[in-house]
């Protein structure tokens, strides 16, 4: 995979919600074939940049670039039509409606093909199969990401957005659900991670960002990153 | 006995209006997050204009359709200005939308007691009713008229039909997704405003088909009856629990049976005020709703 051609480029991006400034002249990029980490702590800003590039928030100034597009105040559904999806903060799964419908939903822009797309998935995550008719709100925190993550695949993405995945689970299950986006990854999935977690996100990353307070301090190779005096020291406990 | 039965019978065909009503108030509430209690007040403004088309064209094909063409169209003219105070959804007060919905009712309650039929209450010709032809069951003091069955029918498969569409269509899938947690629903890809709007046409369609069900099965209607509907519809959604489709169907159909068994046993022109109070009973009971609100 080409490493230098960017799936995502983000511009300068400012975002603010009335009065707050939640993003102050952000710039970064995610590279096809990528895993790319955000790391901050509460508030940095994380959610706001991957709901800004999704469509759900428009952004004050800068420019977003999905596949060489300029998408700022694109809408969301055309946004997933065009090839990305977001894996909420805390899953977003619907917790009255089964894991089937979760699944379709995900495909509710183009349901063509989604019998395929509803097998392939099932073969991946066998547990939601055995689940299919149950509703989502019966199913463990480890589950609910895992169907999460399905419902992204039944969209046919390019790149996803994964929003703190590990908040919430056992460590055992972080493992695993970091294990599933190594595995996607190596499908061809780009990723942009945003996580806490910082340690084991960088250890599946490629490269990652420090945002504090709406702002990017840092960036480089998840190694570089690991290796930071500073990093280590405010996100490591090193 | 027999007049038991044919209190049910008389109960079920009038309470399936009930449950057309409801459904079409509770989808309003959780699609479009509108609390729109003025929606039965439409519907009798859509028996009126079914009556105008059928009293200048004399047919009755064309009233039909044309009661129902105006539920749909009053519908999407109004939904807009519910949508304006909709778009910000998570900072807006969903109360707004109720002042909307009354400030609707009392001008259409306005414009039928002034300018239709100089205010005198509507009826509705034989050929829709089919009240010349007598009862299409009777034994003994059972009888059963033809408008009865055709409401209940109608009215049964039209709750069906939402049913299916909401538990196993693409549209319905939205619908309940956006009805669960709005902000999610965006997030996946689903088009808050045009998914609310297809909802305003649905219940469009819903409020035209029960026009013409009332018009069949009441015969007539008067400028009151809608804010009259709409008292009850708010009460059965609530006591149901509001947002409760499943609920409303239930509740729908035995105040339908309820006031029917009044009006056997008791004195007819005390069922409103009976069935207001086995309500009041009710709700104190259970203040949540008997089924839970899905809200
Ligand atoms: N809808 C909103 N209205 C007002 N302020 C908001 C809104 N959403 C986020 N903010 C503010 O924007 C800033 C960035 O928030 P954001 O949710 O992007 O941070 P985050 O890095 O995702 O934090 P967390 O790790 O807690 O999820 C915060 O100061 C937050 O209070
Ligand atoms: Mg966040």
């Amino acid at each position: 995979m080409a490493q230098n051609d960017s799936i995502l480029k983000i511009n300068n991006l400012s975002v603010a919600y009335g009065h707050v400034q939640a993003l102050n002249d952000i710039s970064l990029d995610v590279k096809r074939g990528e895993i790319v980490v955000l790391v901050g702590a509460n508030g940095a800003g994380k959610t706001s940049i991957m709901e800004t590039v999704l469509g759900a928030n428009v952004p004050v100034s800068g420019d977003i670039e999905f596949k060489g597009m300029h998408i700022g105040g694109v809408p969301v559904d055309k946004n997933v039509r065009n090839g990305m999806f977001l894996v909420p903060e805390g899953r977003g799964v619907f917790s009255s409606m089964t894991v089937m419908d979760n699944l379709l939903l995900g495909a509710h822009h183009n349901l063509k093909n989604s019998t395929e797309k509803l097998e392939l998935v099932f073969e991946s995550f066998p547990v939601l199969g055995e689940r299919r008719t149950q509703v989502a709100g019966t199913l463990s925190g480890g589950e609910r990401q895992m169907l999460a993550i399905a419902r992204a695949l039944m969209s046919s993405p390019e790149m996803i957005m994964v929003d703190e995945p590990s908040i919430g689970l056992a460590p055992i299950i972080v493992n695993d659900i970091f294990e599933i986006l190594v595995n996607l990854n190596k499908e061809g999935y780009s990723i942009l991670l945003s996580e806490q977690n910082v340690y084991k996100a960088l250890k599946i990353a490629h490269r990652g960002y420090v945002l504090e307070t709406g702002k990017i301090t840092k960036s480089g190779t998840a190694e570089e990153l690991l290796n930071d005096e500073a990093v280590r020291e405010a996100y490591l406990g090193a | 006995m027999e007049i038991l039965i044919a209190q049910i019978f008389n109960g079920l065909s009038i309470g399936s209006i009930y449950v057309l009503l409801v459904t079409g108030f509770n989808l309003l509430l959780l699609v479009a997050m509108i609390i729109h209690f003025s929606f039965p007040v439409v519907v009798v403004f859509s028996m009126y204009i079914s009556w105008v088309v059928m009293t200048l064209t004399g047919s009755v094909t064309l009233g039909v359709v044309g009661g129902i063409a105006s539920a749909i169209i009053v519908n999407m003219i109004t939904a807009p200005m519910f949508q304006h105070i909709m778009k910000d959804r998570g900072s807006v007060d969903i109360n707004a939308t109720m002042v909307i919905s009354m400030g609707m009712g009392m001008v259409i309650t306005d414009i039928l007691s002034h300018t239709f039929n100089q205010g005198f209450p509507i009826a509705f010709p034989d050929a829709l009713t089919g009240n010349d032809q007598g009862a299409l069951i009777s034994v003994g003091l059972v009888s059963i008229s033809r408008g009865q069955v055709l409401t209940l029918v109608i009215g049964v498969l039209f709750v069906a039909f939402l049913f299916w569409l909401l538990y196993k269509t693409r549209a319905g899938r939205a619908f309940r997704a956006i009805a669960e947690d709005p902000n999610g629903a965006k997030l996946v890809g689903i088009p808050l405003l045009k998914t609310g709007f297809q909802s305003y046409a649905l219940t469009g369609i819903l409020g035209g088909v029960t026009a013409v069900l009332m018009a069949v099965l009441l015969g007539s209607a008067s400028a009151g009856l809608g804010d009259q509907l709409g008292h009850k519809v708010l009460a059965v959604s609530i006591i149901a629990g509001l947002g409760n489709l499943t609920g409303g169907l239930i509740i729908g159909l035995l105040l339908g049976i309820l006031e029917a068994i009044i009006q056997g046993y008791l004195a007819g022109s005390w069922s409103n005020a009976i069935a207001f109070i086995v309500m009041l009973v009710v709700i104190l009971a259970k203040p949540k709703g008997v089924f839970g609100s899905k809200l």
